[in-house]
């Protein structure tokens, strides 16, 4: 296979700023697409070349297949990477990369493909020797069906319709007795919702963890694991903030957990990198959940303590190049956390905020990364995600990348738009955080909106500015004389009146 | 010199002093030593309390500031004795059944809201007196029918001036 030289970045914001970054290390042309509202991105100032694809709506622009195919033809494009999200797991949009001669730089279309079904990844864990979550294989029929399951699996059980997904058409049965009305109830809500109404049983998992394998599989075939990754912190079935490694392993767990998932890829196959998703209970056990067949959002902190650059490990199987690291993986150094800088309100029930960034300062200094697709005087469109950053940091053990991450999030400066920086503060100041002690409920038992408000003494120095802001105003509006030291800054006037003129307006 | 700030519901006095080239604040009971510095930011200053160092922007908003610090945002408001004095003096007429609105201050009215003959409801804006580089948006306390409208819009004004009356209407 021909070493690649030209590579399209079918995606925007903060992955395709980071993809770039490891293309222009590599000496490869890197080359953006960009929808009208995202002329002036990040990812478009920083690549080799940039072409237009469309209006704002992801379905006109980044998810227009045939336009992003015909303009990485046209511009002689030799690959493609997706990033996560639009095409990444699209089979459609491999096989048509194929169509075009353009080498896809992810897995196989078929292993997408099978992947993408739940039951059918399901079933390769199954067939791997994997445990997948004790329950029904596949829906259940009647009542005394649905009882005899539950015998068998125990209480409390999750009912789920088998079209479902994202925390819609599950209910939750502590006992024998709540069983026959939870059944018509589930039931009926997925005949309603999905017009299907179908429903499997699950074990119910009361405080599950969400941990996942990076795992990557080189051009011949083997599969190595590259550390797990703990993703409990969520809300709504989003991450917010990941760590590596999980507090809940110990060596064996984690030596049998990388086990299984390399397993389950050699099962289906696998090419290039993905993440098994595993759901852990409360005796960290693990289960298998299903795979993602693309980069994870999070996964810089696998980097930060394997030293791998991922992007360029995959594009070294993309060109049919040995791994970098050759038989056996780097073992991992120290601690990583990533916290997602989103455009959100979690004072409001974390709803999405748009606007200008109008002033940003990223923090530095020891063990810190920040991966962003924003800069100062940037406008954050409404079509796309409302993930902005990601703050990574590495420390020797837990207890220093927790610290290390409470102090960079201290000097994080992001204004013009509504983020969650704030929230993240409160996150890992948290004694149930610090003590490791999380589950993907960690939000629901401990946080309110309350939490994040400010005390007497923010409200003080707010107040104290502010007196001090009115008084230079005035002062300066009392005594218009000239002196030496007004003279240099004059600036200063030009400025207040400016203000005064647009405050006119309004 | 001394203000009037209000922070959602907070009110405080702060009083300014100037001794031996250094700020000094009083604010519920307290002496504080203060420097305050703009940044090159433009809106960004750096404030020490005591010698404690905050980052603070404060951005002049619709009739009021909007702090920000440690990425919280602070609606503020901030008046003079004598707009603090005028506005009882308004609370006061609320219950005469004519309620006359007063420049708080010396400046110029921006725009009138409200027309003689209006009906208005309590709260309503009435007119805009912009002073110091800071619209203030004055409403009156209880509702009626605008009786007299006293001024012009881009008038000067003087400090208590009279410039709307408002009659309130019999129960």
């Amino acid at each position: 296979m021909p070493r690649l030289k030209r590579v399209l970045i079918a995606n925007r914001g903060e992955i395709a700023v980071r993809v770039i970054r490891t293309l222009r290390e590599l000496d490869i042309v890197s080359i953006a697409i960009f929808s009208e509202p995202d002329r002036a991105a990040l990812h478009v100032l920083l690549a080799d070349e940039a072409y237009p694809i469309g209006p704002g709506p992801s379905s006109e622009s980044y998810l227009n297949l045939e336009r992003v195919i015909e303009t990485a033809r046209r511009v002689r494009a030799d690959a493609v990477h997706p990033g996560y999200g639009f095409f990444a797991e699209s089979e459609t949009f491999v096989r048509a990369c194929a169509a075009e001669g353009i080498t896809f730089i992810g897995p196989r279309p078929e292993t997408i493909a099978a992947l993408g079904d739940k039951l059918a990844a399901r079933a390769a864990a199954l067939r791997a020797g994997v445990p997948v979550i004790p329950g029904s294989d596949g829906p259940v029929a009647t009542l005394d069906e649905a009882r005899a399951v539950a015998n068998t699996i125990g209480y409390p059980l999750m009912l789920k319709a088998a079209a479902g997904g994202g925390g819609k058409g599950m209910r939750i049965v502590g006992s024998e007795k709540e069983l026959t009305a939870a059944w018509e109830l589930t039931r009926g809500e997925a005949r309603a919702a999905f017009g299907d109404d179908r429903v499997y049983i699950e074990r119910a998992i009361m405080r599950p963890r969400h941990v996942e394998a990076q795992i990557i599989a080189g051009a011949d075939g083997h599969v190595h694991f590259l550390g797990e990754r703990e993703c409990s912190v969520q809300r709504r079935h989003q991450k917010l903030l990941e760590e590596t490694p999980s507090p809940a392993f110990d060596a064996k767990t984690r030596a049998a957990f990388g086990e299984a998932a390399c397993r389950v890829a050699r099962e289906v196959g696998y090419l290039n990198a993905g993440t098994v998703e595993f759901i852990l209970d409360e005796q960290n056990r693990f289960y298998f959940l299903e795979v993602n067949t693309r980069l994870q959002v999070e996964h810089p902190v696998t980097e930060m303590v394997t030293g791998l650059d991922l992007v360029a490990e995959q594009m070294r199987v993309a060109e049919g190049e040995p791994l970098s690291f050759g038989e056996t993986p780097p073992e991992p150094r120290g601690w990583a956390m990533e916290a997602r800088i989103i455009a959100e309100d979690p004072s409001t029930n974390f709803i999405p905020s748009a606007g200008r960034i109008d002033r940003v300062r990223f923090p530095q200094g020891p063990g810190v990364r920040n991966d962003a697709g924003v800069y100062r005087g940037y406008e954050i469109p409404v079509y796309y995600d409302s993930l902005l950053a990601k703050l990574v940091v590495w420390g020797q053990d837990r207890e220093q990348a927790r610290r290390r991450m409470a102090r960079a999030l201290s000097e994080y400066v992001l204004e013009g738009i509504r983020q969650n920086i704030a929230f993240h503060r409160w996150l890992v100041g948290h004694p149930a955080f610090a003590a490791g002690d999380l589950s993907t409920r960690f939000l629901e038992e401990h946080f309110t909106p309350a939490a994040l408000e400010p005390d007497r003494d923010d409200t003080r120095v707010a107040i104290l500015a502010a007196a001090l802001h009115a008084r230079e105003e005035r002062l300066q509006i009392v005594v218009p004389e000239w002196s030496p030291e007004r003279a240099r800054s004059r600036w200063k006037w030009s400025d207040r009146r400016r203000g005064s003129a647009k405050s006119a307006r309004r | 010199m001394k203000l009037w700030v209000t922070l959602e519901g907070r009110e405080a006095e702060v009083e300014f002093r100037t001794e031996g080239g250094q700020l000094w604040l009083e604010m519920e009971g307290e002496r504080l030593q203060a420097d305050f510095t703009r940044l090159p930011d433009g809106e960004v200053f750096s404030l020490l309390v005591e010698g404690r160092s905050h980052e603070v922007r404060v951005s002049p908003g619709n009739g009021r500031l909007d702090v920000t610090l440690n990425g919280m945002s602070f609606p503020v408001e901030v008046r003079h004795p004598l707009e603090k004095a005028l506005q009882r003096v308004r609370h006061d007429q609320a219950a005469s059944g004519e309620e006359t609105i007063l420049a708080p201050m010396p400046g110029l009215v921006v725009a009138l809201r409200v027309k003689t003959g209006e009906r208005v409801e309590a709260g309503q804006a009435i007119v805009v007196v912009e002073a110091m580089k800071m619209q203030n948006e004055l409403t009156c306390r209880a509702g009626g029918v605008v009786e007299d409208v006293l001024v012009a819009e881009r008038a000067s004004v003087a400090s208590g001036q009279a410039l709307v009356r408002i009659l309130a209407e019999a129960p």
